[in-house]
C-alpha cells in the first residue's frame, strides 16, 4: 500500500482509479492533558501532550483510510489530504479528516 | 501502522497473489484481488503470527498459526522487525505498556487534586473563616445583632419588667466580658431562647415560666452568654459563607442536581459544627456556674424542660442543630461531678422578684 500526498508515484503508472475515500478520527484529549497543556500555555513552550494527541488522531485517520482502500482492492492512495479541526463545546476535541484517491497500479 | 506490498499464498503450491499488507498494533490486514476479480481482506491477529526472515529470498515470511498453510512474503526484513516489535509490546503486562505510565501519573494527580480539595474544604476554608470571624470587632457584631433584632420586630412584644430583672440577675452573676449583654424577654409561646451576635440575648416567656429555680436561669443565661462571648454566630456565618463560596467556585458550573447534593451535604456538615458550638456553650456555661458555686443541676432541669416541650418524634441527632438532650444531660453530669455548691442569696432574691405566673 502506497500512501502519498503526490498525485503520481514514480515508476508505477495508475491502472485504475477506484474513487475518493476518506476517513476521520475525532479524539478528545483527557482532562489531565488539558491541565498540562494549560500549564504549557501559561509558562510557554511546546505542548508535547497535545502534540501526541494530534499524532494519535492522524495515525488513526490514516489507518482507517488504508483499511478502506484495502477493502476495495486498492494498491495505493494518492493525493492524500489531511485536515485538522477542533470540534465539541469549546473546541475541546480534535478532528482529523484524511481524504485521498484509491488507485490500482 | 506500517504498510507493505507482499505476496499471499493460501497453500504451498498455490499461485501467490499480489497483496497489500497493513501491520497494526494488534492485528494485520492482508488485502488481495482473487483471480476472478473479487477482493478479499484477511484479518490476522498479531499474537497468532510467526514472523521470520527468509535469508535465501531476502524477505520476511509471516505465517498464521490458525491457517497452517497460508503465508505472506514481504521483501526486506523491515516487516519482520516491525511485527516483532508490535508483538513484544502486546505481550507486556498491562501496567508496563507504554500508555500505563501516563495513566499512573494521571491517577496520582487526580488523587492529589481531590485530597487537596478535601483538605481545603474540611480544614483550610473553616480555619480561614474563623480567623476572619475573630477579626470582626465587637462594634460590628453589635450592629449586626441589632439589625437582626430590629428585623425580627421583637421589641413590640417585650416584657420590660421581666427584661429588667433578667439583666439585673446576669449583672449579679458578674461574668467578665468585652460585650454589653442586653437581655430581652419576649412574650410568646415558643419554648426557646437565643443569642444574637454583639450581646443580645432573647428569652421567650414560654420557656421562662417553666424555670423553677435560679440555677436554671443562671444555666440558661450562661449558655447563651457563651454563644456571644465566643462569637459563635459570627463564626457560623463566616464558615457558612466561606464554604458556600468555595463550593460555588468548585461546583458552580455543574448541573442543578450536583449543586443540590453538594448543598445538602454542606448543610449536614454545618449542623455538625452547630452541635459542636452548642456543646461548647454547655461546657463553658457550666464552668461559669461552677466558678460561682451555682448548682450545675440547673442545666439538667433546663434540658428536661426543653425535652418535655419538644415533639416526641424528634429528628435523629445528625439532623439536629443541637446535641441529643440525653447526651447533653450525660456530659453535664459527668463534668459537674464533685462541684461545690453554696446558696447565692442575691441571685435567689432577684429571681424571686420575677413574677413567673403573670404569663
Amino acid at each position: 500500500m502506497v500512501i502519498t500526498t503526490t498525485s503520481t508515484v514514480d515508476g508505477r503508472p495508475v491502472q485504475q482509479y477506484l474513487g475518493i475515500i476518506n476517513a476521520q478520527s475525532i479524539i478528545g484529549a483527557n482532562i489531565f492533558k488539558d491541565i498540562f497543556a494549560g500549564l504549557r500555555d501559561v509558562f510557554g513552550g511546546r505542548s508535547k501532550t497535545y502534540e501526541k494527541v494530534l499524532e494519535q488522531a492522524k495515525e488513526d485517520a490514516l489507518r482507517e483510510l488504508a483499511q478502506k482502500a484495502q477493502a476495495i482492492g486498492a494498491d495505493g492512495i494518492l493525493g492524500v489530504d489531511l485536515d485538522f479541526e477542533t470540534v465539541g463545546s469549546g473546541g475541546s476535541m480534535l478532528m482529523v479528516i484524511a481524504t485521498g484517491t484509491a488507485v490500482k497500479f | 501502522m506500517k504498510s507493505y506490498f507482499g505476496s499471499y499464498s493460501s497453500s504451498p503450491g498455490a499461485e501467490p497473489l499480489q497483496s497489500s499488507v497493513l501491520v497494526f498494533d494488534k492485528n494485520i490486514n492482508i488485502g488481495f484481488r482473487n483471480p476472478d476479480g473479487t477482493t478479499t481482506t484477511l484479518d490476522w491477529s498479531l499474537k497468532d503470527i510467526v514472523a521470520s526472515f527468509d535469508h535465501s529470498r531476502q524477505s520476511t515470511r509471516l505465517r498464521y498459526t490458525k491457517l497452517s498453510n497460508a503465508e505472506v512474503l514481504i521483501e526486506g526484513n523491515d516487516a519482520a522487525d516491525f511485527v516483532k516489535e508490535m508483538q513484544t509490546e502486546q505481550q507486556k503486562v498491562w501496567y508496563k505498556k507504554s500508555g500505563a505510565k501516563e495513566w499512573g501519573r494521571n491517577l496520582a494527580l487526580l488523587a492529589g487534586l481531590l485530597g487537596l480539595l478535601v483538605l481545603l474544604y474540611l480544614l483550610i476554608v473553616p480555619w480561614l473563616s474563623e480567623k476572619m470571624a475573630s477579626k470582626v470587632s465587637v462594634n460590628t457584631e453589635r450592629q449586626l445583632g441589632d439589625a437582626v433584632y430590629d428585623a425580627m420586630g421583637l421589641a413590640a412584644q417585650e416584657d420590660t419588667a421581666a427584661s429588667f430583672v433578667l439583666n439585673e440577675f446576669f449583672a449579679e452573676m458578674d461574668v467578665p466580658t468585652a460585650y454589653r449583654i442586653r437581655i430581652t424577654v419576649v412574650n410568646d409561646n415558643v419554648v426557646n431562647a437565643f443569642a444574637l451576635p454583639g450581646g443580645r440575648i432573647v428569652v421567650y416567656t414560654a420557656l421562662l415560666k417553666q424555670i423553677k429555680s435560679y440555677p436554671e436561669l443562671a444555666a440558661l443565661l450562661s449558655h447563651e452568654f457563651t454563644h456571644i462571648n465566643n462569637k459563635h454566630s459570627t463564626k457560623s456565618i463566616f464558615r457558612k459563607l466561606g464554604s458556600k463560596v468555595f463550593l460555588g467556585l468548585l461546583f458552580g458550573r455543574f448541573g442543578s442536581v450536583t449543586s443540590v447534593l453538594v448543598n445538602h451535604a454542606d448543610n449536614l456538615k454545618s449542623l455538625t459544627y452547630s452541635r459542636k458550638l452548642e456543646k461548647e456553650a454547655d461546657t463553658e456555661g457550666l464552668a461559669i456556674l461552677t466558678q460561682r458555686k451555682i448548682d450545675p443541676q440547673g442545666f439538667v432541669s433546663l434540658f428536661n424542660h426543653l425535652k418535655e416541650s419538644a415533639p416526641s418524634d424528634a429528628l435523629p441527632e445528625f439532623l439536629g442543630s443541637h446535641p441529643d438532650t440525653d447526651k447533653r444531660i450525660a456530659y453535664i453530669n459527668e463534668a459537674s461531678r464533685g462541684a461545690t455548691i453554696t446558696d447565692n442569696n442575691q441571685l435567689k432574691t432577684i429571681f424571686s422578684t420575677l413574677n413567673l405566673n403573670q404569663w
